[in-house]
C-alpha cells in the first residue's frame, strides 16, 4: 500500500517515488499547496476504494503535515 | 481521424457562457508577451509554430453542435503562420489600444482553428508576440507555461541553450480528467457534498458590491419579496478594467501572514472579499463568492495546458463575532472540501439550486468572483533574464460577471489587483471604493487577527 501511495504521490512532485520518506513534509519536502493535497486525497480514494469522511476529519485532513500521517491516515480506512 | 471528446467540466463552464450569452468573445483570452531587444522574429516565428506543436491544447478545434447543443473537441493541426504587426510608430498606449481591440474578435464557427499568434513590433523597442486563444483550450496558468517555454524555444535557437523539456501530452491528461469526472463514487461523493450544503443552509442569498438595494430591486422586478437572487446582465456585456496596485512591502506583509498562519492566498482574499460584502449588505452573514481554482496538481497537469480552471461557489455562513483567523479557517476548510471534489460540473450545483428553489431565469446569488494568480514562470535562461520583459493581459470586453477580480504577483513584488466590471452597473468609483476598503479590512486583520469581523467592520 506504500509504494502505490509513494507512486501516486510521486505524480505531484518532482521526487521519485522510491525517494519519498515517511517524515517527508506534504508542503515544505513535496511542494504540495493545500489544493495539491486535497486533489491527492480525492486520488487515494479512487485508488484505495474508499471515502474519507468529512465533518470531524476535515481539521485532521487539512492538518496532515508528513507523508508518514497520510499512510496512517489512510490505513484507518482501508484496514 | 482524429479521436473527439466531451468537453471537461471546466471547458463546459466556457462553452455554457457562450450559449448564454450568445457570443463567443466571452471566452476570449488575450496576451501580449515583448522583451526588449533586438529579437528575431524569423526565430519567433518558428519556435511559435513549434510550440503549437508541443503543446497540443492549442490545436484544438470543436465540433458543430448536435441537437442537444452538445460540442465535442479534437485535435487539428494549427498550420496558419503569425502575421506581423509593426506597431511601434506611436506610443505604447496606442500600440494596446490596437491589441486591446485584437482582443475583442471572435473565434466564429465551428471546426476552425482556436488559436492565433501574432509577431508585435512595440514601442521603445520592445518585440515580441501577441496572443489570442478561446478559454476553452488554455486558461492563464497555462499562458504562463506557455509564454516559458517558447522563450526557453528561443533561447535555444538563438543563443545555443539547452533545449527544454518536453512537456505533458495534452490529449493523455484530458482522458484521465474525463475518465476521473465519470467515475460514479467521485460524482456521488461531491453531489453529496453539495445538497449537504443545501440542506444545512437552505437556499443562498445575494449580496451586492452597490449593498442591500439591489437585491431589494430584483425583489420589486420579480414581484417577490422574498426572492434571494438578483438579475444577471445578459445584454449589456461591455467591461472596464481598473488596475490598483500594492506595494511591495505591504504585499510581502501579507504573503508572510499566509506562510505564518497557513492560510493561502485566495481563502485570505476570499475572507476579505466576503467581509466587505458582509458590510455593505447590513451585515449579512450568508455570503457567496465565485471562486475559480487552477486544477494543476500532479506534474503533467502542470505542463499540459489545457483550460483547467474552474468556478466553484465558495459560500460561508460566519456570525460576525467570529474572529478573523477563524473566519479564515472556515473558509479553508469549505474550500478544502472544494478542492477534494474539484472534478465536479459547477453547472450540476446551479441546476440543483434551480430545482431546489425554483430559482428565476438569468438570476444569481453571486455578483462578485475571485481568482489568484501565480506568478508567471518565465524562462530561467540568463541571457533572457536580464532583458526588460512586458506582459500585458487584454480584457475581452464582454464580462459574464458583475465584477471579477484578480490578483496577481507582479516581478517587482507589487500586488496587482485588477477588477473587471460591468460599465452598466458600476463605475470606476464603485472599484475604488471596493479596494479601498478591501485593504483596510485587510490590514486590520492581519495586524490582530483575533479581531473579529465586527471590530473590523467597525473599525474600517
Amino acid at each position: 500500500m506504500e509504494e502505490r501511495f509513494k507512486e501516486l504521490a510521486a505524480q505531484y512532485c518532482t521526487i521519485d517515488a522510491k525517494d519519498i520518506t515517511n517524515d517527508m513534509t506534504f508542503r515544505d519536502d513535496l511542494g504540495f499547496s493545500s489544493l495539491d493535497l486535497m486533489t491527492f486525497l480525492g486520488d487515494l480514494e479512487d485508488e484505495f476504494d474508499t471515502e474519507f469522511e468529512l465533518g470531524d476529519d476535515e481539521q485532521k485532513l487539512s492538518n496532515m503535515r508528513t507523508v508518514g500521517d497520510a499512510i496512517e491516515f489512510l490505513k484507518s480506512y482501508i484496514d | 481521424m482524429a479521436e473527439k471528446y466531451a468537453l471537461t467540466a471546466a471547458q463546459n463552464m466556457h462553452y455554457q457562457w457562450i450559449k448564454s450569452y450568445k457570443t463567443q468573445q466571452v471566452a476570449g483570452l488575450s496576451i501580449a508577451a515583448a522583451f526588449k531587444f533586438d529579437l528575431d522574429f524569423e526565430i519567433l516565428k518558428k519556435c511559435l509554430m513549434l510550440e503549437a506543436e508541443r503543446y497540443g491544447c492549442l490545436r484544438l478545434r470543436f465540433t458543430k453542435p448536435d441537437k442537444n447543443g452538445e460540442i465535442q473537441q479534437y485535435l487539428a493541426a494549427l498550420d496558419d503562420e503569425p502575421e506581423f504587426a509593426d506597431l511601434s510608430g506611436g506610443s505604447m498606449e496606442d500600440a494596446d489600444r490596437i491589441m486591446q481591440s485584437w482582443a475583442y474578435i471572435t473565434f466564429d464557427g465551428d471546426d476552425i482553428p482556436m488559436t492565433e499568434f501574432k509577431l508585435v513590433k512595440l514601442p521603445d523597442g520592445f518585440r515580441g508576440f501577441f496572443a489570442h486563444i478561446d478559454h476553452r483550450l488554455i486558461d492563464s496558468v497555462g499562458v504562463a507555461v506557455m509564454v516559458g517555454d517558447v522563450m526557453q524555444l528561443y533561447a535555444y535557437y538563438a543563443f545555443g541553450a539547452e533545449y527544454p523539456a518536453e512537456l505533458a501530452d495534452f490529449e493523455k491528461v484530458l482522458k484521465s480528467d474525463l475518465d476521473k469526472a465519470a467515475n460514479p463514487r467521485r460524482l456521488a461523493k461531491a453531489k453529496k457534498l453539495w445538497d449537504e450544503d443545501l440542506d444545512l443552509n437552505g437556499e443562498p442569498l445575494y449580496s451586492d458590491i452597490q449593498g442591500r438595494s439591489v437585491l431589494e430591486e430584483a425583489r420589486k422586478r420579480h414581484g417577490d419579496p422574498d426572492l434571494r437572487c438578483a438579475d444577471i446582465e445578459r445584454k449589456q456585456l461591455f467591461v472596464a478594467v481598473k488596475d490598483y496596485k500594492l506595494e511591495a512591502e505591504s504585499a510581502r506583509q501579507v504573503m508572510d501572514f499566509c506562510m505564518q498562519r497557513q492560510i493561502s492566498p485566495t481563502n485570505l482574499l476570499l475572507l476579505v472579499l466576503r467581509t466587505y460584502l458582509s458590510m455593505v449588505n447590513e451585515r449579512q452573514e450568508d455570503i457567496t463568492v465565485e471562486n475559480f481554482i487552477s486544477r494543476r496538481s500532479t506534474t503533467d497537469e502542470q505542463t499540459s495546458g489545457g483550460s483547467r480552471t474552474i468556478c466553484f461557489p465558495c459560500r460561508t455562513v460566519i456570525l460576525g463575532d467570529t474572529t478573523f483567523l477563524d473566519a479564515a479557517k472556515k473558509i479553508q476548510n469549505v474550500q478544502n472540501r472544494i478542492y477534494m471534489n474539484g472534478g465536479y460540473d459547477p453547472e450540476l450545483i446551479r441546476a440543483e439550486m434551480k430545482r431546489r428553489y425554483n430559482t428565476p431565469d438569468d438570476t444569481t446569488y453571486v455578483s462578485c468572483y475571485l481568482t489568484y494568480q501565480p506568478p508567471l514562470p518565465l524562462s530561467g535562461n540568463p541571457k533572457l533574464k536580464q532583458i526588460p520583459i512586458r506582459v500585458k493581459w487584454f480584457a475581452n470586453g464582454a464580462a459574464t460577471k458583475k465584477m471579477y477580480l484578480t490578483v496577481s504577483h507582479l516581478p517587482d513584488g507589487q500586488l496587482n489587483f485588477s477588477y473587471h466590471y460591468q460599465t452598466v452597473c458600476l463605475e470606476e468609483k464603485d472599484m475604488e471604493v471596493l479596494y479601498y476598503f478591501m485593504m483596510r479590512i485587510l490590514f486590520r486583520g492581519i495586524e490582530d487577527p483575533s479581531r473579529t469581523l465586527d471590530e473590523i467592520m467597525d473599525m474600517v
